[in-house]
Parts: structure tokens; sequence; C-alpha cells
């Protein structure tokens, strides 16, 4: 896409780079120009997919004693090494493929199996949408296409570094590639090997996913404000479960206490 | 490879890939006005709170606030060591081999 002189410079559309050199085709916008071009594509590559493959590490620490043991209860179902390994490769959900191996297990037809799913992952239509004003200098087919690595792990990670970073490609998909690797191949061990493993919780691992929460949680909170929707979420989320208790199983709660404190945010004065 | 489960298998990919696909793909071309913009900045701190709270305080898929649940013993001092240090990794740190010590002594 040439630009001619008087051609509206939108920053972070991509261009050509010797059209970023041209100073004269874009003066006004060069520098920003070239600093979108430069995050999208640019030297950084490296730097920024490392910082997504190291912020991936408490995940995949996470991940691996989940990913065992799902491989061995699918072992345990019926399902052999490829189907358990080709079920983490194409749906990537903790919480649905385990819902997945328990219907099949009791006879569950595949609509009942595939709607569980959809109403486990109805939270990402809300993740996915959070993260829509960080991704605007991302080619829109390339940002939903990463987006398929969202789990509530990764959107955490994702959310707090884009607080004061610039979303990138590489970082976005170090981030959710090398934490999606740990999944396929932890699954792929566990109902391979999995029941010559020991008790993972011995390692004290069952307390990964909520260290990771609690650390994410402390830095997210920039702003009393931002404590009093923590708040008021924690509180809704714990009454909607008590009140509710099979909102648990697909965690409705967090969804309906998310949309509940973060209008409360924007209504409490500043 | 059993051909309903592979139907299934690709029903589940469907199922948990278009709600994670279809908003990027949809709202991007939109400029939120700044009040939504706002609002979607309260999203992570309320998901992660909820998320903290969950996993604390109904580890098992019910909600189990009780001096039994050792979760929440070892969420106070990882809390400390979080707010304290900041640190992702010396919080993971803390929190995992608290709860290691903690399984291996109450079996």
């Amino acid at each position: 896409m040439p630009l001619y002189p008087g051609e509206k410079c939108i920053p972070g559309k991509l261009l050509p780079l010797k059209v970023i050199n041209h100073k004269n085709d874009c003066s006004l916008n060069d520098f920003r120009l070239y600093k979108a071009y430069k995050g999208v594509l640019g030297m950084n590559v490296k730097i920024e997919a490392w910082t997504g493959i190291k912020a991936a590490v408490p995940v995949i620490l996470a991940y691996m004693p989940l990913g065992l043991a799902f491989g061995v209860l699918a072992n345990e179902v019926g399902l052999t090494v490829s189907e358990a390994t080709l079920m983490s490769a194409l749906v990537f959900t903790g919480a649905g493929q385990y819902i997945a191996i328990g219907l099949l297990a009791a006879g569950g037809s595949a609509f009942t199996i595939i709607m569980a799913n959809f109403l486990v992952n109805i939270r990402y239509l809300l993740f996915s949408a959070s993260l829509v004003p960080h991704l605007k200098k991302i080619p829109t087919g390339l940002a939903s296409v990463l987006m398929l690595g969202l789990t509530d792990e990764t959107y955490a990670v994702a959310a707090v570094h884009l607080r004061e970073n610039e979303a990138t490609v590489p970082y976005l998909a170090g981030l959710n590639l090398s934490s999606y690797l740990s999944w396929v191949a932890s699954t792929c061990l566990g109902a391979g090997i999995g029941h010559m493993i020991a008790n993972t919780d011995q390692l004290g691992l069952n307390f990964a996913l909520p260290a990771m929460y609690t650390i994410l949680l402390i830095l997210v909170i920039s702003s009393r404000k931002h404590l009093a929707v923590a708040i008021i979420a924690v509180v809704l989320c714990l009454l909607i479960a008590f009140l509710f208790p099979s909102t648990l199983g697909n965690l409705s709660n967090i969804i309906a206490a998310t949309l509940v404190a973060a209008t409360a945010g924007v209504m409490i004065k500043r | 490879m059993k051909m309903e489960l592979v139907w299934i298998i690709i029903g589940m990919a469907l199922a948990t890939g278009i709600p994670r696909f279809l908003p990027v793909a949809v709202l991007s071309r939109f400029e939120f006005p700044e009040v939504v913009k706002e609002w979607l900045s309260y999203v992570p701190p309320a998901v992660l709170a909820a998320l903290v709270a969950v996993s604390i305080l109904a580890p098992q898929g019910i909600v189990e606030i009780t001096l039994a649940n050792r979760y929440i013993w070892v969420f106070i001092p990882t809390l400390a060591v979080a707010v304290y240090t900041k640190s992702p990794f010396y919080t993971l740190v803390a929190g995992i081999a608290l709860m290691a010590l903690l399984n291996n002594l109450f079996v």
C-alpha cells in the first residue's frame, strides 16, 4: 500500500519500511509510524518474545501438574494417548476438558459436551473484549488468532503487562505459545506415563495458580479505586457462589461479579 | 481414533475458540468511547480478585471458609510476600514451598 503525498497517516497502520524512510511522504507521523512498525515486527522481536516466555514460567509450572492429571484421567476414561493429546492441542481449556472427559465417562452426548464447553468459555468474550483497546496496533487477523491462546492465566499475565507496555506480537505469542505447549506436552506425558508419576500435591504445585493470581492481583491494583473494584468483586463472587453453588462449575459467578464491580468502578466518584 | 470423539473435539474447539476469537475480530475496528475504555480497565482487577477468592476459598469447587482449608493458611503469608516483594518469582516460591510443607506435614 503506497502512501501518496497528503494521504492521512494512521499510526499503527502497517507500512512497508521504505515508505517510513521517505521523510516527505509522511513527515509528521514518521516517528510514531516507525515506532508502531517496530512494535509489530521490528528488531525487538527476540527481547519481546523472551519477555513473554519468561512471564509464562509460572503459568507453565501450574499447567504441568494440571496437564499431567488431565492426561491420566483421559487415559482412565478410555482415551488413547493421541486422542488425549489431540484434545489438548485443539481445545486448550482446562476446565472444559475435565468436564468433557467426565461427561464421556458418564455417557453424555456430543451436544451436551460441546454446550458445556461453550458455557464454561463464555467468560472469554469479556476477557478478549477487554484487550481490544490494547491490540489496536496489531493487524486484526493476527490479534484474533493470538487470542486463541487466552486462558485465565495467560489473560491475567497479559492484562498486567499491557497496563504499562505496548502489546506486541512476539510478546503475546511467546506467552501464549509456551503456555500452550506446556499444556499439550504435559497432557501427552500424563496419558503416556502418568500413572508412574507421584502425587504432585506433595510438591505444593496445587498452590501455583492461587499464588500467581495473588501476585498478579497485587500488581494490577494501582489506585484506591482499583482496590475498591477488587473488594466488590470478591464479595459478590463469593456471595453468588454461596447462594448458587452451581455457578462455580462454569465460573459464571466471576463474570457476574466482574460486570457489577467494573460498573461500580466507573460510577464511583474519582 | 474414534470418529465420534474427533467430532466432539472439533465441536469443543469451536465452542472454546469462538468466544476468544470473535471479540477482537469484530470490535477492533471500532474506537471505544472513554467510558467504555475505563470500564474495560476495571475488568482485570475484578477478574483477578474473583479468581483469588475462588481459588483460595473454594479450592474444591464448593465455598469452604473453615480453619481446615489449608489454602487460607498458605494464602496469608503468600499475600504478605506478594505485597512486600511485588515479585512473581518470590511469591510463587513462597506459596508453593508453604503448601508443600503443609501437604507433607498433614497428609
